[in-house]
């Protein structure tokens, strides 16, 4: 019987019940949507050190990078040092809490992250400038 | 007309595949996006601003790193593994001082950090990192 009524109901019956897995799908999106942190990544490979006292930055929000042969790169460009301050800022608009974090090749020169320091000390108020190390 | 409100009433439903397509793609968008990087790192003080620099008359352990990455404590030339010690004797003789990292422009920034770790481990309040003239 239940078979025959079934049959009768026509084509547009058969379709499966899409809702537990719109719900599913939903969670999933609202996730991925909480979670995305839109960074722009300096975009060079760099050298980081081994230390013993570091710390998970969380959230990131601005990446400075200095590659080996000491270029400042800021969203996959090299950027002047004079230039820097003003970049942090214009990053800082799209992303207000996200920390902070310097990414210097080992082999970069030591004046130029010390001025960079400055920069974003200036800039940030950082009294500490987080320095990117190797990752465990 | 008559033949649809005959209907069950499970034929109310709305038909939710379209809404289904475009949440997909917005779900794909945001997986193919979202990156996490993680990032671990060593906080470095930067020096302090030039405006109120105050001759300092605390004492200070410096550990200065010339450009070819030799390190002094307190001018006596050290090895990287006997920094610590020459910081932690600096800082028996006058537990006050500070500590100020000195680097070289043309140093290496690895030994700074590596330096500023040991300082760390030292557990040295009160540190700076500064650059030399030269």
């Amino acid at each position: 019987m239940a078979r025959k009524v079934r049959e009768a109901a026509g084509s547009a019956e058969d379709d499966v019940n899409l809702t537990p897995m719109l719900d599913v799908v939903f969670i999933l999106l609202i996730f991925f949507i909480v979670t995305a942190q839109f960074i722009r990544e300096p975009g060079v490979e760099i050298d980081r050190m081994e230390v013993n006292n570091k710390e998970r930055q969380n959230p990131l929000g601005i990446l400075i990078a200095i590659d080996s042969s000491s270029e400042i790169y800021m969203n996959k460009q090299v950027v002047p040092m004079s230039e820097v301050g003003f970049r942090i800022r214009e990053l800082r608009e799209d992303n207000p809490k996200g920390r902070l974090v310097v990414q210097a090749d080992s082999e970069a020169q030591a004046g130029v992250l010390i001025d960079l320091m400055e920069v974003v000390n200036e800039v940030d108020g950082l009294g500490r400038v987080p320095l990117s190390v190797v990752n465990n | 007309m008559r033949g649809r409100a005959s209907r069950p009433s499970d034929e109310a439903a709305v038909d939710l595949t379209p809404m289904l397509d475009v949440v997909f793609i917005l779900l794909i968008f945001f997986i193919v996006t979202s990156t996490f990087i993680q990032e671990e790192a060593l906080g470095a003080e930067p020096p302090p601003p030039q405006t109120n620099a105050p001759s300092n008359p605390a004492p200070a352990i410096i550990v200065y790193i010339d450009e070819t990455d030799q390190i002094r404590v307190n001018r006596k030339l050290t090895d990287i593994s006997a920094v610590r010690g020459g910081m932690e004797r600096a800082r028996a003789e006058n537990p006050e001082s500070a500590l100020i990292i000195q680097a070289h422009p043309q140093a290496r920034t690895g030994t700074i950090i590596e330096v500023r770790d040991i300082a760390y481990d030292a557990q040295m309040e009160r540190v700076n990192i500064v650059r030399s003239a030269g």
